[in-house]
């Protein structure tokens, strides 16, 4: 049976009851980021909605904390009512914060604000046996402790409930606007190097299949078209039946996209970051991108695509699995939490 | 010495030679030491050259079951490079190589005995610049400030070390070794980079770390404002981030301080000031000019008494020479020192600095403050000779008070420095039972015999415990 706890305290019981009784749980936020790794067959589902409270807002200090149900919307309009942003978050406004942190979902600012495990200052989690561990601090700097809020950050849900966490803010920027510019394939990456080189920090840099579009932030002075572009307006998110992030190294991307234009696909290139969304239909397009990806030195992950589409979701085993499968067994022991996600199709390594 | 620590240096003599292992008296004091007061006993130093040598020594260190304490420049401020049971220190010092800078990524691989001064130095042609910038940064390695996951002036805008390094490669305790992370951002799995950033050396040996390399802003601009209160000038830090601005830097120094800098520096820092900020935008042109504007117009509403701009860059680096050499001026004013750089919300800056006063007073010890205000990463620095015991118990205790009060108004342990030996036992004002085991299982996870770096970080007696012993539940086929 489904389960929305209404504190920590009671996901944390819940969660001890799943481990005393074996029960395999999936744990659901708003379920936008929930299509990651391979599937799992999960005798329960427990949801974050019933933690969607703001515990503590700081204008002041710039810092907010929230409960892991709580919406990405619900901290803009928190934040912004003082003027202050989280713009390291996706443009999800009904994603909630414990998913997207679970999830480790960067926007498309990544390339001036970086990537969102960097706003997480403090992160309270129930473990898979049913403790509250808390990491981090809410000081908008410290080096107190192993870093668990960057070890919570990308854990889909394997390592814990996300019930807290305190969020970095930033000010708003005093102008922002997006620029749009359409040509070829060539003309669009040459446009996009050009503004990655002359321009200081832009805020997203956008090639898709005969289009660029730039995001530009700070004093109005600055937030002018780059020579051969006009307003436009931020794109809309891609879609797709299934979607793979690749993540090459930066300077790999733009032959990358050529090799992606070139095999008549669509996609999302952030350039300047390495990040490149990339829809796909089949199993076979998920190796195509990936085997590409690996080939420009980097690697891809489906981020959302049905059973068939997320057998092998990740690919190669990372090195330090051993390490990463302790840290899941001390903070999971009975292994109840969204078992079988990161699944390999290779042989694992002791 | 013991037969296995014998062995273990027979063994380690033929690796690296009678020249890169050091067994006298004289080397293992010195090594028992670093920049705090912490005093340990180390047993014998490795000089390795190579990730290879590294493994080596590792490899022996394993067979023998000896503790092992990485080392950089010996700067650290929290005795973390301190073995305290005789065991063998791994000094990074002679890898100091830097690869070719990866343009195309931004990016450059360097060895952890490179120092962090070095590695601006070498880019800023390409114009570039490695971005965190402690102040002991003219000594202060790039393995030292992955351990510590340092700090520095401009992290306020442009974040700690952890930010900057996109991957590492580390021998592992049992001499494996392993790359994590890398220049494609994200990798699947655990961030385990993450977490090795600011680990003390208590997982394993950095031997190279891949660093981001951020562009040079296209223009500064630093300016010295004086203040006849420290409660004006803390008044005055949160008004410009509140303002909308996020400056490169936004440091404070008391009156104190000041003057030991100024007989010092001979910067004309005003010494009659209650406080001083030093704060430096950056970014375009027209960001700095507005950036300038807000800065000066909040000042100038809080009272501040003069604005002094750096006209040239010669001017702006006399007053960053004044603000990063300042630790060293204490020494004009009592032979040692001793800190802490616990944080506090910006928010509560005038009150900590009321009670730091207040408590060095009933003490009776001096007390300099020169610190990274806008995180709110104090740097109380007491002034003491440690040859006068009443004086150091005085200091000590000043310090503890300190820390107490940093952690009452919402604050925590350490900004940059790390934890080390000095803020171990402290760690239970700010984590319980069950965080501290989970910091412990994470430790564990790397490093399963407990050989690497022992006793720091974690208070003397934390343990995983029953939750790290349990068989592997991990299902066939995945890796976690």
């Amino acid at each position: 049976m489904d389960l929305t706890p209404g504190t920590r305290e009671e996901m944390a019981q819940a969660l001890a009851a799943a481990t005393r009784d074996g029960r395999v749980v999936d744990i659901r936020g708003a379920g936008l980021h929930s299509r990651r790794g391979r599937p799992f067959d999960a005798d329960q589902v427990i949801h974050t909605s019933g933690l969607a409270r703001i515990v503590d807002h700081i204008p002041d200090d710039m810092t907010i904390t929230v409960e892991g149900g709580v919406t990405v919307g619900q901290v803009l309009d928190a934040a912004g009512a003082h003027g202050q942003g989280w713009p390291q978050a996706p443009a999800q406004p009904g994603a909630t914060v414990g998913g997207v942190l679970a999830a480790a979902v960067s926007g498309r600012r990544r390339l001036r604000f970086g990537p969102v495990r960097d706003s997480l200052l403090e992160v309270v989690v129930a473990t898979g046996d049913g403790r509250i561990v808390k990491g981090g601090g809410r000081t908008v700097k410290t080096v107190t402790g192993y870093d668990l809020p960057r070890l919570l950050t990308g854990s889909l849900g394997t390592l814990g409930v996300i019930v807290q966490a305190t969020l970095r803010l930033w000010p708003l920027p005093m102008a922002e606007r997006w620029f749009t510019a359409r040509g070829d394939d060539d003309a669009m990456l040459a446009l996009a190097q050009r503004v990655l080189q002359q321009l200081h920090r832009p805020t997203a840099v956008i090639l898709r299949p005969g289009a660029l579009h730039v995001c530009l932030t700070g004093v109005p002075g600055d937030v002018v078209p780059p020579e051969g572009m006009s307003e436009g307006d931020e794109p809309a998110m891609l879609e797709g039946p299934g979607m793979v992030e690749a993540g090459v190294p930066p300077g790999s991307l733009p032959a990358f996209a050529r090799r992606l234009a070139g095999d008549g696909r669509a996609f999302e290139a952030w350039m300047g970051t390495g990040v490149c969304m990339v829809p796909v239909a089949s199993p076979g397009e998920v190796v195509a991108v990936r085997d590409l990806a690996m080939l420009h030195g980097g690697h891809a992950q489906v981020v959302d695509g049905d059973d068939a589409l997320r057998a092998d979701p990740f690919g190669p085993v990372p090195a330090g699995a051993d390490i990463m499968r302790r840290i899941r067994d001390s903070f999971d022991p009975a292994g109840i939490l969204c078992p079988g996600r990161f699944a390999a199709a290779e042989a694992v390594p002791a | 010495m013991t037969t296995t620590a014998a062995g273990l240096a027979d063994r380690l003599r033929q690796l690296l030679g009678p020249d890169r292992l050091l067994e006298g008296d004289l080397a293992r004091n010195i090594y028992s030491h670093d920049g705090s007061i912490v005093g340990g006993d180390c047993g014998m130093v490795a000089l390795p050259e190579t990730t290879d040598e590294v493994a080596q020594c590792m490899r022996l260190a394993h067979a023998a079951g000896i503790e092992v304490t990485p080392r950089g420049s010996g700067t650290g401020l929290t005795g973390g490079a301190v073995p305290l049971d005789g065991g063998l220190v791994i000094s990074l010092a002679r890898m100091r190589d830097m690869d070719e800078v990866d343009v195309a990524n931004s990016c450059v691989w360097v060895q952890p005995g490179v120092l962090n001064l070095d590695v601006s130095t070498a880019v800023a042609h390409l114009g570039l610049h490695y971005a965190p910038d402690p102040s002991s940064q003219q000594a202060c390695s790039i393995g030292g400030n992955v351990g510590t996951n340092a700090g520095g002036p401009h992290c306020l805008a442009y974040g700690v070390t952890v930010q900057h390094v996109l991957g590492v490669e580390m021998v592992r305790p049992d001499g494996e070794v392993v790359v994590l992370g890398g220049a494609a951002p994200d990798p699947p799995g655990y961030d385990l980079r993450g977490v090795v950033v600011g680990a003390e050396g208590t997982v394993g040996v950095v031997t190279r770390v891949l660093l981001r390399l951020t562009p040079l802003p296209p223009d500064v601009r630093t300016m010295l404002l004086d203040f006849a209160t420290v409660a004006e000038a803390s008044a005055v830090v949160q008004a410009i981030i509140a303002a909308g601005v996020i400056p490169a830097a936004l440091e404070m120094m008391d009156r104190n301080m000041a003057l030991a800098v100024e007989e010092f520096v001979h910067a004309g820092l005003p010494t009659d000031a209650a406080a001083l900020l030093l704060v430096e935008v950056d970014g375009t042109p027209a960001e700095v000019v507005t950036f300038t504007e807000v800065v000066e117009r909040v000042a100038r509403e809080h009272g501040v008494r003069t604005v002094r701009v750096a006209q040239d860059e010669e001017e702006r680096a006399l007053l960053w020479k004044a603000r990063k050499t300042a630790f060293g001026a204490v020494a004009r004013v009592k032979p040692s020192y001793y800190l802490h750089d616990c944080v506090v919300p910006r928010t509560k800056l005038v009150e900590i600095m009321e009670a730091i006063g207040e408590i060095t007073e009933r003490e009776g010890v001096m007390c300099l403050n020169v610190f990274h205000a806008g995180d709110g990463n104090l740097h109380p620095i007491i002034a003491l000779d440690r040859s006068d015991p009443d004086e150091t118990e005085r200091a000590m205790r000043a310090g503890d008070q300190i820390v107490r009060a940093c952690v009452a108004m919402g604050g925590t342990l350490s900004g940059e420095h790390g934890i080390g030996v000095e803020k171990r036992d402290y760690m239970p004002l700010v984590f319980d039972h069950d965080d501290l085991q989970a910091q412990a299982c994470v430790r564990l996870a790397f490093d399963p015999d407990g050989r690497m770096n022992p006793d720091k970080v974690l208070p003397t007696g934390t343990r995983c415990g029953e939750v790290g012993l349990a068989d592997s539940q991990v299902p066939e086929g995945t890796w976690i």
